[in-house]
């Protein structure tokens, strides 16, 4: 018995203070407050899990810290509100994305091993076919949209020609070969033979190349497209460019880098500057507004829904709760954090793959001595993980807005939750974001309505930077009880 | 004379700036058990560890039934039908019985065709199918880290210490079942109980200092006191 | 006693003078008095890494001798600033006085955060780190403190004493740099090369070990904590005077983000790698600046990831890698050529 108070002591001292919590959480506010306080932690602690859980299970199966977590999640939001807003944007830079690609995997048809040049010529060439291919290209004219800045540039002015654009990709394409070559020159590989293969890298150019004349009525498509419709495909297109991100980062920088752990970190934290300078670059310094889709923004006769039930055929912006009416859309993201947390329970518990990382957490060696390949798995973690946390983003656009400090922010308030939760546990990962969510909406309520100590005439109240704030503190107290974490096995 | 399966020619091996095998070389017969001897560090597990691809030697050659092995990542090494079967009883913990053997599945259905053999070997095994791998004792772990080594066919089985720390009747019941094992595959075995060692192989490797020192007949070892005492200790 | 000294004492040595009798070699070479227009402003440049180096050499007290990763130096950079700038401008205090206590609250904050987060090791305490330095930064930027902080606009106009005004009196506020960035080195070297520095070091290599022989390294990597804290802190409250404000941003990643590359640029585990890097990062973000215009810091972090993947080392780290061989390589070049000739 003492045994097994001591073992769970984390978990008995983090029941005893939530029940503490409740009791005082019931006495000072009536029903209808603690309700939506309680449903906007939930919807902050289902946000923040999206980025956790990644973060925990990339830390638990391979060690890395990934301090660009966050920044992933800003990504993910600012491709998912480009493609809901600004379509444009995308149709005219995603072909040279995917033209460099297929070069780069074209190159892996050559028969590099006869070349004796050395490899870094190559690199430079690359560099200097892909700065020609992109001379002049500009990217403001097409990120500017109706929202950020006065009146909107039409299309037809802000994107290039198309045989400019054409030009363009094959000179991009060609960038990709050279790089390609130069990644392989003077390595142990073997020239792939002709097979269907092939057509992938044939594919993917002949996609890019596709897109160069459409690009206007795809446009035109895109936009015309019920906001629903389109928001599904942010979230979709966000959520994949963020895996297919972070798939990138782990094979390029932080695969060379295992022996190296301290250095991987630190690239992680060069990417935070990175990413941030790079989506300013792109999108400007300023934030945007993301506008809700159909089914969160009805206003007017019948509104707030009742319940939920009506909400689906109504489809109000908000839904009343005990009398108050709290926004549909974050019960939206409340049910996106849900489904997101089954899913990833189901695929670590029921899968093969879900198998693999659970062991290789423990002990990837001895996964790879099982036969399998622990550095693909590592790569598939990295790229969900970094889904999952994009796909957050998307889903934050609309409530949080969008700005380049976006990133730092989840990263924090992740971090913290992943302290809190314990490292590498999946539970302790989603309890950690619930906690950190959950005080965060106290914390704001409280700073908001201040606090009255009994010698004080009035309340005194904070601005919600201190709410903020007040997480790391409950991070101090949680290293200073169970520095492991609540959920964490002790080392 | 049977064939060469494992061939181990002067490898050399380093694990960060230390020097560990200087120059170690082996042959295991198809069919047979091979016992690896030496004393505490004297690169036994690092030899297995190397064939295995898990520290990968400097220089020199390892080769599988022919085949150029050396260099090669475990995963692929593993695939070729190398079955490891790590020191300390490295199970997974997490996962249960099933789960453990069913990760080592390389060929969907292998744990199905095999499961029968496997449970006639360990019935304990059958008995806690569905729980954790740490709940369970010290010698069923060592059985599951056996029998997850046996679910795909393997050509070769690399086992590192299979007694350590066991409960003699339980090193009994393991060593009925190597022998068993070794009727249908060939063992690699590093094993610092003699006695057991004795038992079990056919011939044996003696390893000092990361150096081969002598190798030849187990039937021959066992009168050699002075070799057993000098290089294994108390024999 | 001059015949004694070693090679790199000599190129130490003349480097400082170099640096002493700098303004003076910039006025001449460019015809302008010493105290305006280019010597002025390239005074202002070194004045800039002085600071900046001490910073990064605090950072490699703790990442290159102690072997601990701190991502939360920015939190004791730019504390330093704001203490001496609230002291100065609020509370009407003596520039003495508010250093001492720029030297008291630097101590009190590194033992509580060491204490904190020395719980945990390795990149944990990385991530604890940089979460106690967000926590500042949040603070900084909050609005209810804005009547000392200035908020999110930061602490503007700090009263610096007129005998050292950045302004008016730059070359005495160049002396000044140079000198403090001197003494820190000489202090930094005095505590590497001390018993203490070498148990540091011993903990860098193999905690478990250290703890073995009978040191308590929690107490030894508080030290270091302190030790770099302290010096963090003094350059931050120099920076403050130096930029007369201190804003939000020196509390923030990017500042830890600079120590790092100055850190990793110059040289993991030496003194004056970090110092050198200090010069080579304030030198290349110049440039850059003048170069590419307001896209320099995406860049500077492209640069940076570049030299982690491939110049692990830094500067000093490479020099001692290869430098030797390649001093004989260039060395029997030279014979060759003279040989021939």
């Amino acid at each position: 018995m003492i045994e097994w108070i001591k073992y769970r002591r984390g978990l008995i001292i983090g029941i005893g203070a939530i029940i503490l919590f409740a009791y005082w959480a019931t006495t000072t506010y009536e029903p209808r407050v603690l309700a939506s306080i309680l449903l906007s932690g939930l919807t902050l602690g289902a946000l923040y899990f999206l980025v956790t859980s990644g973060l925990s299970l990339i830390f638990g199966l391979m060690d890395v810290l990934n301090f660009a977590h966050g920044t992933l999640f800003m990504i993910g939001a600012y491709v998912g509100f480009t493609l809901y807003a600004n379509p444009r944007l995308l149709l005219n830079t995603v072909p040279f994305v995917i033209a460099v690609v297929a070069g780069w995997l074209l190159a892996g048809w050559l028969p590099v091993k006869r070349i004796r040049t050395p490899g870094w010529l190559f690199w430079i060439g690359a560099v200097i076919v892909a700065m020609m291919a992109v001379w002049g290209f500009e990217l403001a004219p097409l990120a500017t949209t109706a929202l950020s800045s006065g009146g909107r540039i039409p299309t037809e002015q802000a994107q290039a020609p198309t045989a400019i654009f054409v030009i363009r990709t094959l000179g991009l394409a060609v960038a990709g070969l050279i790089a390609g070559i130069a990644f392989l020159v003077g390595k142990e590989h073997a020239q792939q033979p002709l097979s269907a293969k092939l057509l992938v890298p044939l594919g993917m150019l002949t996609l890019a190349l596709i897109i160069a004349p459409i690009r206007l009525s795809a446009e035109g498509w895109l936009l015309s497209l019920n906001s629903n419709t389109r928001f599904l495909l942010a979230l979709l297109v966000g959520a994949s460019s963020g895996a297919a991100l972070g798939g990138l980062m782990e094979w390029s920088l932080i695969r060379p880098l295992y022996s190296r752990p301290i250095y991987q970190v630190l690239v992680t934290l060069g990417l935070v500057f990175v990413g941030t300078e790079l989506v300013k670059a792109i999108w400007g310094p300023g934030g945007y507004f993301m506008e809700l889709p159909e089914w969160f923004s009805r206003r007017g006769p019948g509104c707030p829904s009742p319940n939920l039930i009506a909400w689906l055929q109504d489809n109000c912006a908000s839904i009343d709760v005990l009398g108050r009416p709290f926004p549909s859309y974050r019960v939206f993201i409340i049910a996106l954090g849900l489904v997101m947390f089954i899913g990833t329970a189901i695929l670590l518990q029921r899968t093969r793959l879900g198998m693999i990382i659970r062991a290789g957490v423990q002990d990837s060696e001895m996964v790879q001595a099982l036969g399998i390949n622990v550095r693909r798995v590592f790569t598939l973690v990295f790229a969900l993980g970094a889904g999952l946390a994009a796909l957050g983003g998307v889903a934050a656009a609309p409530f949080l807005g969008i700005s380049p400090g976006l990133g730092q922010e989840f990263q924090l308030q992740a971090f913290i939750a992943v302290v809190i939760g314990g490292m590498g546990s999946f539970t302790g990962a989603a309890l950690g974001a619930l906690l950190v969510g959950l005080s965060r909406a106290f914390g704001d309520q409280i700073v908001l309505t201040g606090i009255q100590l009994p010698w004080m005439s009035e309340a005194m109240s904070f601005s919600p930077s201190i709410a903020r704030a007040s997480t790391v503190l409950i991070m101090a107290l949680v290293l200073l009880l169970r520095p492991a974490g609540l959920f964490g096995k002790k080392e | 004379m049977s064939d060469v399966l494992l061939e181990v020619e002067h490898i050399h091996t380093f694990i960060g700036q230390f020097h560990i095998l200087e120059g170690v070389s082996l042959k295991v017969r198809a069919g047979s058990i091979t016992a690896l001897l030496g004393r505490n560090g004297a690169g036994k597990t690092t030899t297995l560890r190397s064939i295995m691809g898990l520290n990968p030697p400097r220089s020199g050659q390892i080769r599988l039934a022919g085949e150029p092995i050396h260099g090669k990542p475990a995963y692929a090494i593993a695939q070729l039908g190398v079955g490891y079967v790590p020191e300390h009883r490295a199970i997974f913990r997490d996962l249960t019985v099933e789960e453990n053997l069913r990760l080592a599945e390389r060929r969907r259905g292998d744990l199905r065709r095999r499961s029968d053999f496997i449970m006639t070997l360990f019935p304990d095994l059958k008995r806690f199918y569905r729980h954790p791998g740490g709940k369970l004792s010290g010698g069923q772990q060592q059985m599951l880290a056996i029998a997850r080594a046996l679910v795909a066919d393997n050509r070769l089985l690399l086992i590192d210490e299979p007694s350590e720390g066991l409960a003699p009747i339980i090193v009994e019941q393991i060593m009925a079942a190597l022998r068993q094992m070794a009727t249908e595959t060939t063992i690699l075995l590093v094993e610092q109980n003699f006695a057991m060692a004795a038992q079990l192989a056919d011939e044996y490797y003696i390893l000092d200092d990361g150096r081969n020192v002598q190798h030849g007949r187990m039937a021959d070892l066992i009168h050699d006191h002075a070799t057993i005492n000098r290089y294994l200790g108390a024999g | 006693m001059l015949a004694r000294l070693k090679a790199p004492q000599w190129a130490g040595l003349s480097l400082i003078g170099g640096l002493v009798i700098f303004p003076y070699v910039i006025a001449m070479l460019t015809g302008q008095p010493v105290d305006s227009g280019v010597p002025k402003f390239w005074q202002g440049m070194l004045i800039q890494v002085f600071i900046l180096a001490v910073f990064a050499m605090s950072y490699d007290i703790l990442m290159g001798y102690t072997g601990i990763l701190s991502f939360g130096h920015a939190l004791f950079f730019g504390t330093g600033a704001y203490t001496i700038g609230i002291l100065l401008k609020h509370a009407g205090w003596d520039l003495g006085s508010a250093f001492v206590a720029v030297i008291v609250i630097a101590i009190v904050q590194s033992l509580i955060v060491g204490l904190l987060s020395l719980r945990v090791s390795g990149v944990y305490f990385a991530m604890v780190t940089l979460a106690f330095a967000q926590m500042f930064f949040l603070l900084a930027e909050a609005t209810d403190f804005r009547q000392w902080t200035g908020a999110e606009d930061g602490l503007q106009s700090i009263p610096v004493p007129a005998w050292i005004s950045p302004t008016t009196e730059r070359l005495r506020f160049y002396y000044l740099a140079l000198g403090f960035a001197i003494a820190m080195y000489l202090v930094a070297r005095q505590i590497v090369n001390s018993p203490t520095g070498r148990v540091m070091m011993a903990i860098r290599d193999n905690e478990v070990r250290a703890k073995v022989l009978g040191y308590n390294t929690l107490i030894f990597k508080l030290i270091a904590i302190t030790v770099s804290g302290i010096m963090a802190a003094l350059a931050g409250a120099l920076n403050a005077l130096w930029n007369l404000n201190a804003n939000p941003a020196v509390l923030s990643v990017a500042t830890t983000i600079n120590a790092l590359l100055m850190t990793i640029i110059g040289g993991v585990g030496s003194l004056i790698g970090p110092m050198l890097g200090a010069g080579v990062i304030q030198l290349l973000g110049y440039w850059l600046n003048v170069l590419f215009g307001p896209s320099w810091p995406l860049l500077f972090g492209i640069v940076y990831i570049l030299i982690v993947l491939f110049l692990p080392y830094g500067i000093v780290g490479t020099w001692r890698l290869r430098g030797t061989s390649w001093l004989e390589q260039w060395r029997r070049r030279w014979q060759e050529l003279t040989v021939r000739s």
